[in-house]
């Protein structure tokens, strides 16, 4: 006990120049090491959606036909598809890679960041024949889950969509490159087998003539 | 390259690089503006997605697909009716409010029906009971009805799969479709209530589609017909093998049959039902639960044909003569039930005339006591001189038999008007204490052979002494209990001297009140003990005696019994304990002596007779032991406090009678 107390009194001393310098030293490494911490953790949705403009084009409005139009899109699919590339369990050209760098926040901001945006439509070229047969296969096979024409949704976004883009992915699910939604093959047989193989182009057409 | 041409061509490729981008965006147009933006669909709280109604409608309201497939190819069930959505009492609710997994639509999964109606109810009902303008207060109800549920036989977990009830709230309502108060949907569901139940209860809804009740309502849509839950309740279901569910059914046929429930309440089956007991025939033991039908139907449990087997499903002795007893027997039907109704005017009569007679007997003897005292007349005890001579007035065995014939009385009382005023709370708490109905009846029963028995063995002793002293009896002599005209002599006189008209009568060895009190049980006895007998052993004396015999003893056991417990507990005390003379007891039946001064004011002729024929020393005795007179007058109290207490119970029962 007595030894103790002795300790206590001999390091209640006035602290000397070198001990500050000491204590100095220690606050800068210490600042160094959390620093960039403290830097990375503030990147936004939308910083991180700027990055895709590349692509989707500024705000997620497409410009490139082959590249989907992702304003105002549904942010819960937006999630799902960032997800499904991530895991690789969607076909992908180079999303997967990319997905790979988000954590689930992260595509939870850029969810919400392109939900606020507008899209933004671009005029194509399209079949008015195809596309008025394409409004009725709609009609009859497809308008319960892309309600309003294909209009931004739970189901995605077909309206106004670039038609290559369209096209290039009803490729992958008839290929079985990507994985039927529920109740959707179902749909899109009752399609094609009634209006044979025109459908898929009659539908594209359709989406494609909404501008 | 000139630097001219040079620059031009920076120009134009400059140029052409600007169209590329001005063209297409000022070709652009944009969504329509009146959607808004895809986040408005969303809760800006929760960020949960907000799914209209309509958005449900588009698939679930298509009346030209009212099926889908599940994922294994199965058919489901799909469409509800949006006017009928609109028109319910959750109208104004979104589909989500009570779907609450159903968060995608599309749905990305198969949606799993899972509505928690109790709590919504519970909450909103928590929310708003306070609310003035009492717009919710429907929910009061609502509320009480998810507590009955939720004790219920539904709300159990379910004998093969646990993992659900029973039945749950939507398996009997329709959601989509509760209606308002007064509204069609409801009278359509009060009408439906049968199919609905029959969806679980297959083989009772195809027995009730039979029977009187299905018949109008399944087939005449007669709503003022019953339907199950006007007997099974509507919440607070029981397993209909419970004592539970047999009372309540029974109960809930008095709603509208409510002439044959009074009268099936007057009757011994009734009566037990109503003290909580299902022992005795309840309603559908007799007319058939699910079959019930008129007794003009040849099928029916109560036509003709088929009423002795319904009997002996109880009775298993049951004879021809068990045909003519009146179950629903109503002593007030002059027209339909003479006989019984002759029984319960002569019962009634002579309860009332009995009970008449010996209350203003009474209330004149203690008005004329009382205005002697204060006047310093009257048997007075002199307590400078206490009595140290006694007379004997009543031998050991009277005094046992007394005893022991007060005890089995009081007995038979309590036990008795258990079944007489079941409609009390105190004949319920006295049969729960004592073991059930059958316990009581069995003590009943021993009390009733142990009455008799004194009863028989009484006439034997007494019989055995006037032979013994046959040659000198002197069957109106002074110490002989058969009346003479002098009772009625001295009872003229009394009334004369409560009055104040005339002095008070001296009497011999029995006062006309003590004969009374002493002949009355021989009537009661003997109506009470051959009625007893009766309905003691109904598959016995059915062999000789009619149904309605039944009927009559029932009535006149009851009726009988009643008199005798009125006046022993209220005219019997006051002539032998509560006068102001005796008060507050006579224990001259226990110590079986009186102090000589008494005798000599209560009995002065017969007192002069002893002394002049010099025999009465051969009756006197000394004064009871200390020990003698508190055990006497314990045992006195005792039975003093039991029998007005009995007679509390019994005039609540009468006060409380239902018509």
């Amino acid at each position: 006990m007595k030894n103790n107390q002795s300790v206590i009194a001999a390091t209640a001393v006035p602290i000397g120049l070198s001990a500050r310098l000491h204590i100095l030293s220690l606050a800068i490494i210490a600042m160094l090491v959390l620093a960039p911490a403290w830097v990375c953790a503030g990147p936004s949705g939308q910083a991180m959606s700027f990055t895709c403009a590349g692509c989707h084009g500024t705000d997620g409005s497409s410009v490139g036909p082959s590249m989907p139009a992702i304003a105002g899109m549904d942010p819960e699919v937006f999630v799902d598809a960032m997800k499904a590339y991530r895991e690789d369990k969607r076909n992908a050209t180079i999303m997967n890679r990319i997905a790979k760098a988000y954590t689930d926040e992260q595509f939870q901001e850029m969810a919400w960041f392109f939900a606020s945006q507008r899209l933004r439509l671009f005029p194509q070229p399209y079949d008015t024949v195809l596309a008025e047969r394409g409004a009725e296969l709609h009609d009859d096979y497809c308008e319960k889950c892309h309600e309003q024409g294909g209009r931004p949704g739970d189901a995605g976004t077909l309206a106004g969509q670039w038609m290559p883009y369209l096209h290039f992915t009803m490729e992958d699910f008839l290929n079985g490159k990507r994985k039927w939604p529920r109740k959707m093959q179902r749909k899109v047989d009752a399609a094609i087998e009634e209006a044979g193989d025109d459908a898929i182009p009659a539908l594209i057409n359709y989406y494609g003539s909404q501008q | 390259m000139p630097s001219r041409i040079a620059s031009t061509g920076v120009v134009c490729l400059l140029a052409a690089l600007l169209g590329s981008i001005i063209v297409p965006v000022a070709a652009a147009t944009t969504t329509d503006a009146d959607q808004g933006l895809m986040i408005d669909h969303f809760d800006p709280e929760t960020g949960k997605r907000i799914i209209p109604n309509e958005r449900c409608l588009i698939c679930h309201g298509d009346d030209q697909q009212k099926t889908d497939v599940r994922d294994d190819g199965s058919p489901v069930q799909i469409f509800v009716h949006r006017e009928q959505i609109e028109s319910s009492v959750h109208g104004s609710l979104q589909c989500t409010s009570c779907h609450v997994t159903i968060d995608r639509v599309p749905h990305r999964e198969a949606p799993a029906v899972i509505v928690g109606c109790v709590e919504c109810h519970r909450e909103t009902w928590a929310e708003h009971k306070d609310d003035p303008d009492g717009e919710y207060e429907r929910l009061a109800v609502v509320n009480e009805q998810i507590d009955s549920y939720l004790q219920s036989i539904h709300a159990q977990p379910h004998a093969l799969d646990q993992s659900h009830t029973n039945a749950t709230c939507y398996d009997c309502h329709q959601g989509h479709n509760v209606g308002e108060l007064g509204s069609i949907q409801r009278a359509e569901f009060r009408l439906n209530n049968p199919e609905v139940c029959g969806d679980c209860h297959e083989a009772q809804l195809d027995e009730y589609r039979t029977s009187t009740h299905g018949k109008l309502v399944l087939e005449d849509g007669d709503s003022d017909a019953a339907v199950c839950s006007d007997c099974h309740t509507t919440h607070d279901i029981a397993p209909a093998e419970t004592d539970k569910a047999k009372l309540a059914i029974t109960q809930n046929c008095g709603n509208c049959h409510e002439a044959a429930q009074r009268t099936y309440f007057k009757s011994y089956h009734g009566q037990v039902h109503r003290l909580g007991y299902t022992d005795a025939a309840k309603c559908h033991d007799c007319h058939g639960g699910h079959l019930v039908k008129g007794e003009d139907d040849p099928t029916s449990e109560i036509h003709a044909d088929n009423r002795l087997e319904n009997c002996r499903n109880c009775h298993e002795e049951a004879n021809e003569n068990f045909l003519s007893f009146w179950p629903h027997g109503d002593a007030h039907d002059r027209e339909n039930y003479p006989e019984l109704w002759g029984f319960r005017v002569f019962m009634e009569i002579l309860i009332f005339a009995v009970m008449a007679f010996f209350w203003v007997h009474v209330l004149l003897w203690l008005f004329r006591e009382l205005m002697d005292r204060s006047q310093g007349k009257g048997f007075v005890e002199d307590l400078s001189k206490p009595d140290l001579v006694y007379f004997r007035r009543f031998p050991v065995v009277w005094r046992w038999i007394h005893f022991l014939f007060a005890i089995a009385t009081m007995v038979l009382i309590l036990t008795g008007t258990t079944l007489l005023f079941s409609h009390t709370a105190w004949a319920k708490a006295v049969v729960e204490f004592l073991g059930g109905i059958r316990m009581e009846g069995i003590i009943h029963r021993t009390a009733a052979v142990i009455w008799l028995s004194i009863f028989i063995a009484h006439l034997a002793i007494a019989t055995s002494n006037i032979w013994r002293k046959r040659k000198t009896f002197e069957w109106f002599g002074s110490t002989s209990m058969v009346p003479s005209m002098k009772d009625f002599c001295d009872l003229r006189d009394m009334f004369k001297w409560f009055l104040g008209r005339g002095p008070r009568p001296q009497f011999s060895h029995w006062t006309y009140w003590q004969k009374f009190d002493y002949w009355a049980p021989f009537w009661g006895a003997t109506v009470i003990g051959i009625s007893g007998l009766i309905l003691f052993m109904p598959d016995k004396t059915s062999l000789i005696l009619p149904g309605w015999t039944f009927n009559i003893a029932n009535l006149v056991h009851a009726e009988e019994a009643l008199l005798a417990a009125i006046f022993l507990n209220s005219v019997h005390f006051f002539n032998v304990h509560f006068r102001p003379e005796r008060f507050p007891m006579s224990t001259a039946i226990f110590t079986g002596v009186i102090p000589i001064d008494e005798f000599k004011h209560d009995h002065r002729l017969e007192y002069e007779r002893l002394v002049e024929a010099g025999e009465l020393d051969k009756h006197l005795v000394h004064r009871p032991s200390r020990r003698m007179s508190l055990a006497a007058s314990f045992i006195t109290t005792v039975l003093i406090m039991a029998g007005l207490a009995l007679l509390t119970l019994v005039l609540i029962g009468l006060v409380t009678l239902p018509r």
